[in-house]
């Protein structure tokens, strides 16, 4: 009975047309993290959406995606056959792990989705605001305790750029990083440490369920439906988006780098992303070209100079 | 509607013949890939959770259900024929079950695993029905210091457990602890002996070093004694099937280990391969023929088994009562719960009680297919042991590269297999116990970096560690676990206790 | 247990002295380093550095342990060793290392199946090297084609597979 299901699944498979515009795309993770799964829902949408006959993924785990980036430069280059999806992260992790190959090794694309931190206490906390909080650092940083995913992370780098809005030395914060989205929050909830900081989407229900109170956002603007002042309104010049983004090959033509750009501003178009971005909850923040090059210029200015000031970057 | 008549209503809808065939296939399945070397459940539902995608949400939540139990149950088939355990978690049934499967009892071990791992499931799936909102509120308490105490906890009851010599023991204990050091400390960023080598970055993968220690090290040691091979392993001596006695030794285990998992489990920081060490530890000091151990003790697969299959259900319960995915396996199961719709978070429970019973309802009933399914399989597996050695051991190392491979097809992720394997085949020439290298490797940095974190929190004070009254009691627990051994054999009582200090005195 | 243990002292084992400046060798390459590393102890006051160290001096205790326990001939016999079997396994895996981003997953684990049954006394490499490649295939069919685990593709993959 196996045999039937799986030789049925294998047909399935075979008889694929094989026609143009294939795609292999390079997921620089362990099968089941973001990228990957940003990855497997491209495949998915691509092939469904009838842009790509053919995707492949393809997962190449380590150190934060630059172990992925490298033999991507190295092996991919002049194909235009092969993506890789990437994100903020790799912008730290590129200069704390020293990776010789860097972002401009190859062809960006475009910002697919993305989203915001947000600065939470338990709510058991007396802190209520964001000013409050940012006080209680300035008076005592050693005192306030974050958790948050890994060191060099977005979440650290958050904490290290509202404190130097706010006047006090990155590198006496007392940043805890944790492992897993998991063990951060169970930190929080379980009121071992002051504040947390994270994407939004992991606090929002714990938010919504009272066991968290949300300070900020890092967002330019207030979003939609979140009751939470952004960092920029209450006084500290903070603006960071973890956002997850394609890129193509090092060493192609003009001609072979728009039609990988239109066939991705497809995806962007399609319906069956739209669905999937839903599902998944991820915010759309597609954004390409020349505006997505300049963005991206600015994150790693940012980021080095923040990364330099807590001290993990030499 | 009070929680029973919704756990029975989902039962009902389960009971459909339809959704029973799709258990089966999600049981088959995620047997048959949880089975290889290397592939643990978190993989094993990664991979498999494409197929569930056709069906209707019914169907596919047993099917899921189904994946995931098949791919915990998978790893211990083969720790206990062939000492490959294909996950962190059973690294300890391979201990005494394949010590079992060579005297010719086989049969028993993955009885005793199974039914063990079915009562586990049954108890520790109707605790999470019942007792989820509480026993969530006991797993926050637990801060870094708290687990830097059970840490502690949990190196001293499992390295008195090891093996029968005190040097050799920590001497693979401390290999495995220098190991632990290699790749980026996840506190500071620092990259630790890794020598500019960007895939040591991550450090070592647990599976890789447990596949190459136990699979490609055993292979090269029956391999290396090159004239016993004719003596063929003993596939079944006796029944296939547990006797009285057998029944008698493990009920008792199967509910300490529930006992021990499913807390565990449900701890953020805690871990289905802690809660089987720990579950190992307690056996060997509770049995009654604390001489079997280290020659096939069925208390040393029964209880391990039911721990780590209860830890996989306490894992549930961070998840859906706090929306916390604590380990990677729950964090592709929250992937997974999505494409159902469910959300999980603090108010899963309130806001959505159909979907959250028709889970529970489809863990019962998977857990009930494995049964079902692998009961009457055994008679086959133990089969394996009679295929001849060539072939035997030339698809052990097939099936133990090829889980490397799909992960990682990097040539230094092989290389370190290779390395491994030798290493691993040396130990076992000289007589170090294997299975203390892949336990420093797991608590090492665990330990390591709670107690950091802790420290962090309070700023540098060391009284912080015994300033809680659950870090306090645990460390003090350790303690007792030290000095009472040292005093009874000071004492000269028990002959067991003086063959674990080995050549120390 | 400590059946394996001589009763009367014997004279040490060469090979414990091995093992004890591998296990020095080790603690000191830890220490060198922790030593390297920056104290980046911070609040914790614990760093990066600190774990090393403490396993990197405990490697070395264990080490000179070891060279007490040869002198009381403390250390178990061993079982006799066969060289070839072991060379042909080792070599099959180096062979597939290898091979295996060229070649593709059925070659180079096909070989590595041969060497090993060649290694347990199966001598005749031309049955065992085609059930071996026949064997790859199959598990490369299953496991890239239907699970989607991919796996290094090949030649042979690619012709019974299509791209």
């Amino acid at each position: 009975m196996k045999t039937m299901i799986l030789s049925g699944i294998f047909a399935g498979a075979l008889a694929l047309p094989a026609l143009a515009a294939d795609y292999t795309i390079i997921a620089p993770a362990a099968p089941g993290g973001g990228w990957d799964q940003t990855a497997r829902t491209m495949q998915e949408v691509l092939q469904a959406e009838g842009i790509s006959d053919n995707v492949q993924v393809q997962n190449v785990p380590g150190a934060g995606g630059t172990v992925g980036l490298a033999q991507f430069a190295s092996s991919a280059s002049g194909d235009p056959s092969q993506l890789i999806v990437g994100g903020y992260v790799m912008v730290g992790a590129i200069l704390t792990n020293n990776s010789p190959v860097s972002l401009d090794d190859v062809t960006p694309i475009a910002r697919l989705t993305g989203e915001y931190e947000a600065i939470v206490v338990p709510a058991a906390s007396p802190i209520q605001t964001i000013t409050e909080l940012v006080e209680a650092l300035k008076a005592d940083p050693g005192a306030v305790s974050w958790a948050g995913g890994s060191a060099g992370g977005a979440d650290h780098i958050a904490v290290g750029l509202l404190a130097k809005a706010a006047g006090v030395d990155p590198t006496k914060i007392n940043y805890i990083a944790y492992s897993g989205g998991g063990e951060a929050l169970a930190a929080i909830l379980g009121n071992q440490v002051t504040a947390g900081v994270s994407s939004l989407g992991e606090f929002l229900p714990q938010v919504q369920a009272g066991t968290m109170r949300l300070l900020a956002v890092s967002a330019e603007e207030r979003i939609e439906g979140v009751d939470a002042p952004t960092l920029t309104e209450s006084g500290y010049d903070v603006v960071l988006q973890n956002w997850r983004m394609v890129a193509a090959a090092p060493g192609l033509t003009d001609e072979q780098v728009s039609a990988v750009a239109a066939d991705i501003e497809k995806l962007n178009a399609s319906e069956g992303w739209k669905t999937a971005l839903e599902t998944k909850g991820w915010a759309n923040t597609y954004l390409a070209g020349d505006e997505f090059e300049a963005q991206l210029a600015k994150d790693k200015e940012a980021t080095e100079g923040i990364l330099r000031e807590i001290g993990l970057v030499k | 509607m009070s929680t029973f008549d919704f756990l029975l209503q989902g039962l009902a809808t389960a009971l459909d013949p339809m959704i029973l065939f799709y258990a089966l296939i999600g049981v088959t399945l995620g047997t048959a890939v949880g089975v290889l070397p290397g592939i643990g459940p978190a993989l094993t539902v990664a991979l498999l959770l494409p197929v569930t995608y056709g069906l209707d949400p019914a169907g596919s939540l047993i099917m899921f259900a189904g994946i995931y139990y098949g791919g915990m149950y998978g790893g211990s088939t083969t720790s206990i024929l062939l000492n490959t355990p294909g996950e962190s978690a059973s690294i300890v049934t391979a201990l005494e079950g394949n010590k079992m499967a060579r005297a010719g009892r086989g049969g028993p071990a993955l009885a005793t695993a199974a039914i063990g791992s079915f009562v586990a499931g049954l108890l520790a799936t109707l605790a999470l029905a019942f007792l989820a909102p509480h026993v969530v509120k006991l797993a926050l308490v637990f801060g870094p210091r708290e687990y830097f105490a059970l840490m502690v906890l949990a190196f001293v009851t499992v390295s008195s457990a090891f093996g029968d010599s005190a040097l050799r023991g920590l001497t693979s204990l401390f290999l495995g602890l220098a190991l632990a050091v290699i790749g980026i400390d996840q506190l500071t960023g620092q990259a630790r002996l890794s020598f500019g080598v960007p895939q040591l970055l991550d450090g070592i993968e647990v599976t890789t070093l447990a596949v190459a220690m136990f699979a490609i090290g055993e292979a090269l040691f029956v391999a290396g004694q090159g004239a016993s091979l004719q003596d063929k392993a003993i596939a079944v001596k006796g029944s296939v099937w547990m006797t009285r006695s057998d029944w008698g030794r493990s009920w008792k285990s199967w509910l300490r280990g529930t006992a021990i998992g499913f807390p565990i489990g449900a701890m953020p920081a805690g871990g289905a391969d802690i809660a089987s060490f720990l579950s190992y530890a307690a056996e060997k000091r509770a049995s009654k023929h604390p001489e079997e151990f280290g020659h096939g003790a069925i208390e040393g697969v029964a209880g391990p088994e039911a721990a780590n299959n209860a830890s996989a259900a306490g894992t549930l319960v961070p998840l859906l009562t706090l929306g916390l995915p604590t380990t990677a396996t729950a964090a592709i199961m929250l992937a997974g719960f999505q494409q159902f719709g469910l959300q999980p978070g603090p108010l899963l429970f309130a806001t959505n009680p159909q979907l959250v019973w028709g889970l529970i309802a489809s863990l019962l009933i998977a857990n009930m297919m494995l049964l079902v399914l692998n009961l009457p399989l055994i008679g086959l597996w133990v089969r394996l042991l009679t295929i001849p050695r060539p072939w035997l051991y030339a698809g052990i190392l097939l099936f133990a590269t090829l889980g490397t491979i799909g992960v990682n097809p990097s040539p230094v992720e092989l290389g370190m297999l290779l390395i491994f394997g030798i290493l691993g085949y040396l130990m076992r020439l000289f007589g170090y116990p294997i299975a203390p290298i892949v336990v420093g490797l797991i608590l090492g940095p665990m330990a390591e970096q709670q107690l950091r974190r802790a420290l962090a929190i309070s700023q540098g004070d060391l009284t912080t560690l015994v300033d809680s009254p659950v870090a306090a009691s645990l460390l003090a627990l350790s303690a007792v676990a030290l000095i009472v051994p040292l005093i009874m054999r000071m004492r000269g009582k028990g002959g067991v206790l003086a063959q674990m200090a080995g050549d120390e005195d | 247990m400590s059946l394996h243990f001589p009763e009367k002292p014997r004279r040490p084992d060469g090979a414990a002295f091995v093992i004890a400046a591998g296990l020095a060798a080790l603690g000191a390459l830890l220490v060198w380093e922790g030593n390297r590393l920056p104290q980046l102890g911070g609040y914790a006051g614990v760093g990066p550095a600190d774990v090393p160290k403490l396993v990197g001096w405990c490697l070395v205790a264990l080490a000179g342990w070891t060279v007490v326990a040869a002198f009381r001939g403390a250390f178990p016999e061993r079982p006799r060793q066969q060289v070839p079997p072991l060379l042909w396994i080792i070599g099959g895996l180096a062979a597939q290392l290898v091979l295996l981003p060229m070649a593709g997953f059925s070659i180079a684990t096909g070989i590595l199946f041969a060497c090993t049954a060649r290694g347990f006394g199966k001598r005749q490499l031309w049955i065992s090297l085609p059930v071996g490649l026949a064997f790859s295939l199959a598990v490369y069919g299953v496991f890239d084609r239907v699970l989607e685990l991919n796996l290094p593709a090949g030649l042979p993959e690619t012709l019974l597979y299509g791209g």
